[in-house]
């Protein structure tokens, strides 16, 4: 294996980038297929009510309509669900949301479809709507699903908060809200399907996770999983969003029984309407610390709203309960977190899963608690900060790579830059500057749970490498950097490398592309494998080249002898010689993080195996005659690990400030009047402030290359950071995202910036 | 979206004035596009008749003429905001117009449509407020002058009759008045306007003469001010008379358009808004 | 196209220029350019997000202005000349924003890509040495949820350099 990092931190060309750039058809509703239907969902226009009577027999019959199916017509089990299955493809007897599908079309065009829409007849009975938790928590509130409205409950408890709390010498109390939010990923969920000559079912699609696609579809169909393949099509954006089925279940369902090629492309209106959201927390923190800072206790009660379906409910609430301290050490932690089923739109996994909300939280109560003990917010974060073997909330010791006093300390110099030459030189009466932080810590992989990552390396006889990877690539960039990893154990470059990507028929299960995890999970499967055909290569060209192993090393797709290196011998001879003597040239790779499950009494345990940490620190303008805010400057430290491809790192952070950016101030999915991307605004360009990104590398032993994760972690601390900058503009804090132009020109007459209250 | 409207290209404005003569209220002036594309995919005005104007020469008038401005229907918000002419003869409209929507929609987007479609958030109907422009709509039968305010009968609804097109507007000049245009949004670009402030005025010795303020957002649709003008007139303001002009302007609001949810922020925003448009006018040592 | 309507009325002869070649077809009444473009032309590198014009997905250049194709009637193309992202590369090569965009590591899902390129070409064919704030707002009516946009403007600042310097067309 070669010694220097060729490949490692290193940032070459994007994988795919080029397809982009030359607007190649690649894209789920780019991909023409011969005398293609057209798929168009039947969904509910009530919240909550019975089918009485679900009427498609005129719809059938209408000319260029070539089939409408309902629940009847699933030949499988008619259940989705990543962790609890209680969501129908199409409903069963009830529908529970605005948007429930009931219906499938399938049409010639367009317009057949759309008439066939028109044609179908429901009659429901309307039930009792719940659109908020409390209202599904309250005594004899209608049970949405059978066994009752609340989904999941998480606690996590250690030492004794109560009584911690009362040694405090100052202790913070409040309440925190957050919205809807919806990921408003760039390419509406599109896919197609065909089926091959020997049966099989394959569907090309919008995804973050294709084996969990087809092992759904195939479910829903009653089929062997082989009969189903799930091929990923370029995919533009998921965040979250797109690990759950969108198309694929409807494809697989009119493939099933028409066997001809169909496509479903959402409109956005459809996305809106149909897809998960970001979970709206309510979040009840009180925080204690001694006179000196330390934190000593903390007690919250979280309530996720979970909507109609559980998608990754349990995962945000468990998340979110963990992660509620912060990056801090907390000695005693009291934490209940519920997530509870309404009649609202679904809510699902959003890059975060629940941290971002809490991170609001935490965030919040570090300054306050700052501002009562007269310290500075930067101070009180590193009094607390963890430390290698500081404990979490859950009793896990950390070991390594805890890079987040590293982060503040990088922070430090643009922190003591903005207080005290920024804030003072700018700004007006009516344009006050603030400057905030906002510290974060995230587990990197699923929750206390196993989450493998396999993958595959085959050397051909012609000495081509071919990479096979499970892992689906949104746009993040894991492709490029799988590649990466692999060429650098093999020596060679990451272009020569032949790529098979996210085919279930082709590569093996990667896990979903989510909670931050294919760098470090799917990272060290690729390494491994990498490493066991290195050996093999290795072992061959020390016998023909008679030179011993450690003398070796793999160089352009060939082994060198680094004490002569005219010496070598290329990957073809190796190859056939192997092959003769029946050596495997195909080697698998396999990774899954060390976790332990929570207890479910306490939730002690090791959730997960590694941590990213980051802060950043942002600089605001708050315009108190409109309650308009400008954010000037970002700062953001990350601790990644090891930044394989620093621009992708960097593109992470900076697209993460501006997500962030948009769920400080501007974005709301307002349930039934959030209809399409009018009613819905991410910050665009004009709305950027300037953004520093700062890679802090505190290398993680059992990560590939000491690599984490920084896809969920580049929007935690952002919108942290913001609202702590507009408190410390107004001297008046908001406690209710998005701190948007209401709430802020409400924040300023609050704290009497507003000078015209008086007048009459 | 396919089929169910007809669409017609009239080669000049008399063509065009004889189909919408033909058509009636079957008729559909057709110029960019921007607001009517996506009504029809909503799926309204199946069965219209499109009527496209957005290549009539007559429509693309800019010209100063009299000491007033006229100014072709079907400008684009591009020209107007590119416009040396009107920078100096109507830096209001100007500013209104390099801010709406975004740099595609202000390509193609043009004044007229902007106007007709008598949005309560229209832009650029502020920016013709305070220039008292008059539209010129023409029709088979003659042609009308009225006041813009009165084509802006209620949201969404303009007092242009079957078979009229709305050819032009005529602006009093603006040279050497100070102008402003302050628009209230969500974000910075591809913004619906929560509020609009439009300003010109003169600023001389004696105060200011000639103060014209209309505001966008805050009314069924766009309207100008008089209470807060009539205030300002003759004053050397000084920043507690914008204070005062601003609750003259918001009470006005709100008794135009009664209290609703979002008139808590508005009333105050509407203030706060005027202050800030016209802070640049209270002279150092007020 | 098998569909029909009861009062189909009638198509509309256009002739225009596309990506430099004389295009001449007939359209319905109320068809955009966008689904003329991807569905009737299979030109799919311009994208639909939105469908309304707030995302600038479909961003293309008509007569050297950038322009949503949704909210372009196919019917007005008459006479004009437009240009998609299928046009940009010449025989030679890539087009030097395509260069930028790629060296500067502005793509990451791609979605948006085609549009902030049209948007940025446009940009850069009047405006060959745009400030740092003419690029954003010549790119503000194009969304991008992955890369917060600061990539995508370096890739314009650099493509207008080397445009300068007498590269590429």
């Amino acid at each position: 294996m070669g010694t220097e990092l060729e490949w490692i931190s290193r940032s070459v060309p994007r994988i795919g980038a080029l397809e982009r750039l030359r607007g190649m058809p690649i894209f789920g509703a780019d991909i023409q297929l011969e005398d293609c239907l057209v798929l168009r969902v039947f969904r509910s226009h009530r919240p909550h009510a019975k089918i009485m009577e679900l009427d498609v027999e005129e719809a059938r019959k209408l000319r260029g309509v070539e089939g409408v199916f309902t629940a009847r017509d699933i030949p499988g089990k008619n259940l989705m669900g990543l962790i609890t299955k209680d969501q129908p493809l199409l409903a069963q007897d009830r529908v529970r949301f605005v948007g429930d599908p009931v219906a499938l079309v399938a049409a010639r065009d367009e317009e057949s479809a759309q008439r066939g829409l028109e044609a179908i007849r429901v009659r429901y009975q309307e039930l009792p709507s719940i659109f908020s938790p409390e209202e599904a928590l309250a005594e004899g509130a209608v049970a949405i699903h059978d066994k009752g409205n609340l989904l999941h409950r998480r606690v996590v408890r250690k030492g004794d908060a109560a009584s911690a709390m009362e040694r405090a010498a100052v202790v913070v109390e409040r309440t925190y809200r957050t919205p809807h939010i919806e990921h408003t990923y760039l390419e509406p969920d599109a896919g197609v399907g065909y089926r091959e000559w020997d049966g099989t079912l394959v569907i090309l699609a919008s995804t973050q996770n294709p084996h969990y696609d087809q092992k759904e579809v195939a479910g829903l169909l009653g089929l062997q999983e082989e009969k189903v393949r799930v091929i990923q099509a370029a995919t533009g954006g998921g965040f979250g969003s797109k690990l759950d089925l969108t198309v694929q279940g409807f494809i697989g369902l009119a493939l099933y029984h028409l066997g001809r090629p169909v496509r479903l492309v959402f409109t956005r209106e459809e996305a809106y309407l149909a897809t998960p959201k970001r979970h709206p927390l309510t979040i009840w923190m009180r925080t204690g610390a001694d006179s000196k800072g330390k934190l000593l206790a903390l007690q919250a009660r979280i309530v996720c709203d979970t909507g109609a379906y559980s998608s990754y409910g349990v995962a945000v609430a468990t998340r979110a309960a963990i992660h509620a301290t912060g990056p801090y050490e907390v000695e005693n932690v009291e934490v209940e977190s519920l997530a509870v089923y309404t009649n609202n739109p679904i809510a699902g996994a959003m890059r975060g899963f629940g941290v971002p909300q809490v991170a609001f939280a935490h965030e919040s109560q570090m300054d306050l608690l700052a501002q009562e003990l007269g310290m500075d917010p930067l101070q009180i974060r590193l009094r607390n900060a963890f430390q290698e073997g500081s404990s979490t909330a859950t009793g896990q010791k950390l070991g390594s790579s805890v890079g987040i006093l590293e982060c503040l300390e990088a922070l430090e110099p643009h922190y003591r830059e903005a207080v005290s030459s920024w804030k003072g030189s700018g700004g007006s009466r009516y344009l006050r500057r603030g400057v905030g932080l906002g510290a974060m810590w995230y587990g990197i992989g699923n929750t206390g749970v196993q989450n493998p990552s396999t993958a595959r390396v085959e050397l051909d006889d012609d000495g081509r490498v071919t990479l096979y990877i499970g892992a689906a690539d949104m746009g993040q960039g894991s492709t490029t950097v799988l590649a990466q990893i692999a060429a650098q154990v093999l020596g060679m470059q990451p272009e020569r490398l032949r790529l098979v990507v996210a085919d279930t028929a082709r590569t093996s299960n990667a896990g979903a592309s989510s909670a931050s995890r294919q760098t470090y999970i799917s990272g060290n499967a690729v390494l491994e494998a990498c490493a066991k055909l290195a050996q093999v290569l290795l072992t061959e060209a020390s016998d023909m080249l008679r030179a011993p192993k450690h003398t070796l090393l793999l160089k352009g797709e060939g082994v060198a002898d680094s004490t002569d290196p005219q010496r070598s011998v290329s990957f073809m001879e190796l190859a056939q010689r192997a092959r003769k003597k029946n050596i495997p040239l195909s080697w698998q790779g396999y990774f899954d993080p060390e976790t332990t499950p929570l207890d479910p009494e306490t939730g002690q345990g090791i959730p997960y195996a590694t941590y990213a940490f980051a802060c950043q620190m942002a600089q605001v303008e708050v315009d108190v005659l409109t309650g308009r805010v400008r954010v000037r400057r970002v700062a953001a430290a990350h601790d990644v690990g090891r930044a394989v491809h620093p621009e992708a790192v960097k593109g992470q952070i900076l697209g993460g400030v501006a997500m962030g950016l948009g769920f400080a101030l501007m974005e709301e999915f307002v349930p039934g009047s959030t209809v399409s991307m009018k009613d819905y605004h991410i910050p665009t360009a004009a709305d950027m402030p300037e953004v520093v990104p700062i890679i802090v590398e505190a290398p993680e032993p059992t990560g590939p290359f000491g690599a984490k994760g920084v896809g969920e972690p580049a929007l935690i601390p952002t919108a942290p950071a913001i609202l702590n900058a507009i408190a410390d503009a107004l001297g008046e804090r908001i406690y209710q995202l998005p701190a948007n132009l209401e709430r802020v020109l409400e924040a300023c007459i609050r704290a009497g910036h507003f000078p015209s209250m008086e007048v009459k | 979206m396919r089929g169910t409207f007809a669409y017609h290209r009239p080669s000049d404005l008399d063509g065009a004035l004889e189909l919408m003569d033909e058509l009636g209220g079957q008729a559909l002036p057709l110029a960019g596009g921007t607001d009517l594309m996506v009504e029809m995919r909503e799926g309204k005005y199946r069965g219209y008749h499109l009527v496209d104007i957005s290549r009539l020469p007559e429509l693309k008038l800019l010209e100063l003429q009299d000491g007033e401005i006229h100014l072709g229907a079907g400008l684009t918000f591009t020209e107007i905001s590119g416009s040396e002419l009107l920078r100096l003869h109507a830096p209001a409209l100007v500013q209104a117009a390099s801010q709406i929507g975004s740099l595609q929609i202000r390509n193609v987007a043009t004044l007229g449509g902007n106007v007709v479609h008598c949005s309560p958030c229209a832009d650029s109907v502020p920016g013709l407020l305070v220039q008292d422009a008059r539209a010129i709509l023409r029709s088979l039968g003659g042609t009308r002058e009225v006041p813009l305010q009165e084509i802006l009968v209620g949201p969404y609804k303009s007092g242009i009759q079957a078979g009229e097109l709305l050819t032009c507007f005529c602006l009093r000049s603006a040279s050497g008045m100070w102008g402003a245009f302050h628009k209230l949004a969500r974000r910075s670009s591809l913004a619906i306007a929560r509020l609009s402030l439009a300003v010109l005025t003169r600023q001389g010795e004696e105060g200011l003469s000639d103060v014209r303020i209309a505001l966008g957002s805050g009314t069924p649709v766009p309207r100008r001010m008089v209470e807060a003008e009539e205030f300002l007139l003759g004053k050397a303001p000084r920043e507690k008379d914008l204070w005062e002009a601003g609750r003259v302007l918001a009470s006005k609001m709100v008794e135009v358009t009664g209290k609703r949810p979002s008139t808590v922020y508005k009333e105050k925003a509407a203030q706060g808004l005027l202050v800030q448009a016209m802070l640049p006018l209270v002279r150092h040592g007020n | 196209m098998e569909w029909e309507e009861q009062e189909s009325p009638a198509p509309i002869g256009v002739r225009f220029r596309l990506n430099g070649r004389e295009v001449a077809l007939e359209v319905s009444p109320g068809e955009s350019l966008l689904y003329l473009l991807r569905e009737r032309l299979g030109l799919r590198g311009t994208k639909e997000g939105c469908g309304i014009g707030e995302c600038g997905a479909c961003t293309v250049v008509v007569d050297g202005k950038a322009a949503n194709a949704c909210l372009m009637m196919a019917a007005q193309l008459d006479g004009r000349e437009v240009l998609t992202v299928e046009g940009l590369e010449s025989p030679v090569g890539l087009h030097p924003l395509q260069e930028a965009f790629l060296e500067h590591h502005a793509v990451q899902c791609g979605f948006c890509t085609p549009g902030m390129l049209m948007s940025s070409y446009a940009l850069l064919s009047c405006n060959p040495k745009p400030t740092r704030d003419q690029i954003v707002e010549a790119l503000a009516g194009n969304l991008c949820r992955c890369t917060g946009y600061e990539q995508v403007l370096e890739a314009v600042e650099a493509a207008a350099r080397r445009l300068a310097n007498g590269r590429g067309r």
